[in-house]
Formats: C-alpha cells, structure tokens, sequence
C-alpha cells in the first residue's frame, strides 16, 4: 500500500471504489427502470385514449420519481453504507455529460427542422431514421448507455445498453411495436435493480444501537 | 544514489503507519464522511478505527465535527488543509525514497 500510495492510479482507485459504494444500492437501476416502463406504458396509454401520456411523461416522473430517489437513498443507502460528502467531482462530470446530451439534442432538433422548413427532409434520410427507427433507438441506448457507464464508472449500464439494442433489433426484424419493447427494457432493469437493492440490504444490514454512529 | 538517512527522516511517521494511510486515503479522496462509512471503506474495527482517527486529529490533519442529519446525530471526518499537505508531502518523500532505491 506504501508503494502504491506514490501512484495517480491508486487515488483514482479509492475515489471510485467510494463513488461506486454509492451506487451499489440499485436504486439507480429502478429509476431508469421505471423511466423506460413509466414512457412505454404511457404510449400504450396513448393509443387506448388518444392523450398524450407519453409527451407528459418525463415531466411526470421527474416529479414524482426525484423525491423518492432522494428519500430512498436518505433512508435505505446513508443509514447503511454511512454518509459521505464526495464532493462535486462526480457531478460535475455527470452535468457536462448531460449538458452535451441535450446540446447535441437540440442541435438534431434544429437541424431537422431547418430541413424540413426551406427544402424538406431528403428521401434517404427519411429512409434511414423512420424505417429503421428501432435500430436507431437501440444504437442511441447503448451510446447514451456506455456515455454514463464511463462518466458513473457503472459498468452494468454498458449492460442495459447492449439488452436494448438487441431487443430493438429483434423488435424491428419481428415487427414487435416500440412500446412493448420499452415494457420489456424497463421490467428487466428493475428485476435488476431490485435484486441489486435486496443484495445491498444483506450484505448491508442496518446498525444496531444508538442512532448517533460515532463511536469516538 | 541509494536514499539517504535524510530521506528516511522525511516519512511522516504519523501518516505512514498501514491504517491510519488507508484512513488518510480515504478521507483525501472525498470532502468529508463519518465513521460508519469509513468503517466499512477501510474494513477496520470500530476500536481500531477510532484509535488511529484519535491520533490524525491530535495531530490536526483530521477535523471532527458533529452535526445533524434528518434531525440524527452524525460525526463528520474530514481532512484539514494541514492533513491534505501532509499527505501531499507524504506521498512526495515515499516518491522520492522508492526512486531511489535500487532495482
């Protein structure tokens, strides 16, 4: 440990064994699970009464889902693990992460719109992204999936990414509809997430005696 | 050149015994934690734990202070500007020992 201690490497290791701990509870998994379950659900919605579920969605979750992330790491993680400040390191990386996402989104959004207003979409294009929409979609999983894989250091994402890119394929080659999919995706990420969560809950019992956990 | 007694005499002492490194290390790493969570980072008995965490902050590289979190009583660890230095020089003059060693 000594001679270890000299190297960047080392640091860099016990950073992101800490960051991890944090994230081996599952809920993460749930919550992205629940996203692809809430969207799916909201389409099939959608067609039973012509709402607009699915475009309220993200919206919806957001308000409902935040809270109980935060209530659930207060309540199940923190107790067990004990609390940590990591500071902004992480979530600084993660913004820029989400910042870029939405900056490249946009300027899709506007391309696309450009186009269509002066001399409308090319043919090939309109080809290549709504016939093999499926396949773009799951291509888009994986990216975003291994973008946040590497930003979190959470491997298991780079999973997620891969499952729904070979649902999507498949889907697309057995015309099974999008909304199923993402009821297949978001069910499989939960089942995950909550065998990660009963995991964390054994190996992580919660400590008896005194609320206050300094035993100095 | 082999390392000189000089060289020796720089490892702080305090930092280099094995638990109270990976304590250090572990407190370098984040902004602050309490005990439970380095509890279980180091894998430390909590008598151990607390020993060596009486020692880093007689020596001012840790800082303890209580607080309240969702109205529970919790100890926060973190290093002090002090214990960052002197992890950083730490580091240094193991760096500089081991390179001098020969192969």
């Amino acid at each position: 440990m000594v001679k270890n201690v000299t190297k960047q490497d080392t640091l860099r290791e016990v950073e992101k064994k800490t960051y991890m701990s944090y994230h081996q509870d599952g809920l993460i998994d749930i919550i992205i699970g629940l996203y692809a379950l809430a969207f799916g659900l909201g389409i099939v919605a959608d067609k039973i009464w012509d709402f607009s579920f699915a475009v309220l969605m993200p919206g919806i979750l957001i308000a409902i889902v935040l809270p109980i992330w935060i209530q659930a790491k207060r309540k199940i993680t923190l107790p067990r693990i004990g609390y940590v400040n990591i500071g902004t390191k992480g979530s600084n990386k993660l913004f820029a992460l989400l910042l870029g996402l939405s900056v490249a989104g946009l300027g899709v959004f506007f391309l696309f719109t450009m186009m269509t207003f002066q001399n409308g979409r090319p043919e090939w294009i309109e080809t290549i992204l709504f016939h093999y929409g499926m396949i773009w979609i799951g291509l888009g999983a994986t990216v975003i999936g291994s973008l946040f894989a590497y930003t979190m250091g959470l491997k298991r994402l780079h999973g997620y990414g891969l499952l729904t890119l070979a649902l999507f394929v498949s889907g697309y080659f057995l015309s099974v509809p999008f909304e199923y999919l993402l009821l297949v995706v978001g069910s499989v990420i939960i089942a995950s997430g909550a065998v990660l969560l009963s995991q964390f809950i054994r190996r992580y019992p919660l400590p008896k005696g005194a609320p206050d956990n300094a035993a100095q | 050149m082999p390392p000189s007694d000089a060289d020796i005499q720089n490892i702080d002492r305090l930092i280099h015994e094995p638990s109270r490194l990976a304590i250090m290390m572990q407190l370098y790493v984040v902004e602050s934690a309490d005990f439970q969570f380095l509890e279980h980072q180091t894998g430390m008995t909590p008598g151990n734990l607390s020993s060596h965490l009486r020692k880093l902050e007689d020596a001012g590289y840790v800082e303890v202070t209580k607080e309240f979190v969702d109205r529970t009583p919790h100890t926060a660890l973190k290093l002090t500007r002090e214990g960052r230095e002197a992890f950083i020089a730490y580091r240094r003059s193991v760096k500089r020992f081991i390179d001098k060693l020969p192969e």
